[in-house]
């Protein structure tokens, strides 16, 4: 599945009387990823999350399209075929386990019970996240077993297109390579876009890398 | 995608965080009768000498209150859930990403507040089993599908006011216009306490634009009266006319409020 961004503006109001100056995140972004592991790269700022999100149907663009194998997507369609993992834990229940909580966004996603714990187990495994460690309540967990989480939330969706930002954020070596071998098997059946500050892990994960600045992308 | 499954998983959610809080979970259902204790000692206090007030309902003060109460507290959670929950979901960061699936609105609105919605119904057999076995009350008259009608027709009017005022949470996140008047007004001017007769004039004619003054009221007739259709027909008109303009307007509201949040970027901000 190939997934394109043509033109892509958003600007991000100022609170009224603020007197700051409205925030303009994407500047007329054009990129095309897929099918395969696309990485992007740009200082803080840049623009990375907010076409994550956009590409994941979270946010409406105020200007441009993303289209889908030609085809024009709206954010809708978009929630459908992307599969998110956010650059912060900060999206689970914090007082509930693991398991429960992907059986719950799993179940948003469609995904059976039996289904979300099996991608938990197997995911996790090979992320290094152990079985108790899934039973155990997210707020008692360590901040790189809260984005293996979010990692496994993502990926088992097994959605045509997945979309990492910042998904090395706290993991160690071990995780970290246990993460590029899983990005590089789901990349060859779906488009994968992930970000990264690691120019060393982006460069084992991703076969291409775009520069995002000042919400711009510049062709690898 | 299926609702019956997005609506379980809510309730199965909401009540394991729930759960996690166990202090909180006993003592919500130790308020409940609490409260009732309240109103049935101000009931034995005053005795019969708000008689003609209660003449139309057919019952005393504690048997008026103790009714609506039941019945507020039930349709009242629709007015009040909504909003909450929205509220929690945003402060704890998880809306943003709920509403990156493909979850669509109207499972979202049906799904949010079921566990508020149980809970409730939780509540109200507390209500029953201690109207029946501690206040040693009695609804000898009550004409139940009458009853059940009108719980239905201003359980759905309240629910549709209740995401009209989780539209206000989804934009300004805190301030809510709806929420206020609901929480200020409908116990004074709804009659849930006393019936709204007590209230002069003008303060009767505010009264009148209220769901809640027909829903409390055809609710008592129905419960202490056993009135049927023939004598609640005005006020299941008026409910059934609420229901109508606010049902459809409530959840487009919302996915307008949905899209403007996606739009203005701020579905993860608090």
């Amino acid at each position: 599945m190939r997934i394109e961004a043509l033109n892509i503006k958003k600007v991000f109001p100022a609170p009224v009387f603020s007197g700051i100056t409205p925030l303009r995140a994407l500047d007329g972004l054009n990129l095309a990823a897929g099918p395969g592991v696309t990485g992007l790269e740009g200082p803080n700022g840049s623009g990375k999350t907010t076409l994550f999100k956009v590409l994941a149907g979270i946010l409406e663009p105020d200007g441009g399209k993303v289209t889908v194998d030609g085809q024009t997507a709206g954010a809708r369609r978009l929630r459908g075929l992307a599969a998110f993992c956010p650059p912060n834990p900060r999206s689970f229940y914090y007082r509930l386990s693991v398991l429960e909580n992907l059986r719950f966004f799993g179940a948003l996603a469609g995904l059976s019970p039996a289904r979300s714990a099996e991608g938990a187990r197997a995911l996790g495994a090979r992320l290094g996240l152990c079985a108790a460690d899934l039973e155990r309540r997210f707020d008692r967990l360590s901040e790189g077993n809260m984005q293996k989480v979010s990692l496994i939330r993502a990926f088992s969706r097994r959605a045509p297109v997945v979309l990492l930002d910042e998904p090395f954020h706290a993991l160690d070596e071990k995780a970290c390579a246990g993460l590029v071998a899983l990005i590089a098997e789901t990349g060859r059946a779906a488009t994968v876009l992930l970000s990264s500050h690691s120019p060393a892990l982006l460069a084992a994960a991703a076969d291409r890398t775009f520069r995002l600045e000042a919400g711009r992308a510049t062709a690898p | 995608m299926n609702s019956a499954r997005i609506i379980l998983a809510f309730i199965r959610k909401d009540f394991l965080a729930e759960k996690s809080y166990r202090l909180s979970f006993a003592l919500g259902a130790l308020a409940t009768i609490g409260n009732l204790a309240v109103f049935y000692f101000i009931g034995r206090l005053f005795g019969a000498g708000l008689a003609p007030h209660l003449a139309p309902f057919g019952t005393d003060y504690f048997g008026y209150v103790f009714a609506a109460m039941a019945f507020f507290g039930y349709i009242g959670t629709g007015a009040g859930s909504y909003a909450g929950r929205l509220r929690q979901e945003q402060t704890q960061g998880t809306l943003e990403a709920a509403l990156s699936t493909p979850l669509g609105i109207i499972p979202m609105l049906a799904a949010m507040s079921a566990w508020n919605f149980l809970f409730a119904t939780f509540e109200l057999a507390v209500y029953a089993l201690a109207g029946i076995f501690i206040f040693d009350l009695r609804f000898p008259a009550a004409n139940w599908p009458a009853a059940a009608l009108v719980f239905f027709l201003s359980a759905a009017c309240f629910a549709a006011l209740g995401i009209i005022s989780a539209c206000f949470v989804m934009l300004f996140k805190r301030g809510n216009p709806v929420a206020w008047v609901l929480n200020n007004f409908e116990g004074l001017l709804g009659g849930v306490y006393f019936p709204a007769a007590v209230l002069p004039g003008w303060l009767a004619a505010v009264s009148g634009a209220l769901p809640v003054t027909y829903a409390v009221r055809a609710f008592q007739l129905a419960v202490h009266k056993g009135a049927g259709l023939t004598e609640l027909k005005g006020d299941l008109l008026v409910l059934a006319v609420f229901d109508l303009l606010l049902i459809p307007a409530s959840v487009w509201l919302f996915g307008l409020a949905v899209t403007r949040a996606r739009k203005a970027g701020t579905l993860g901000e608090y």
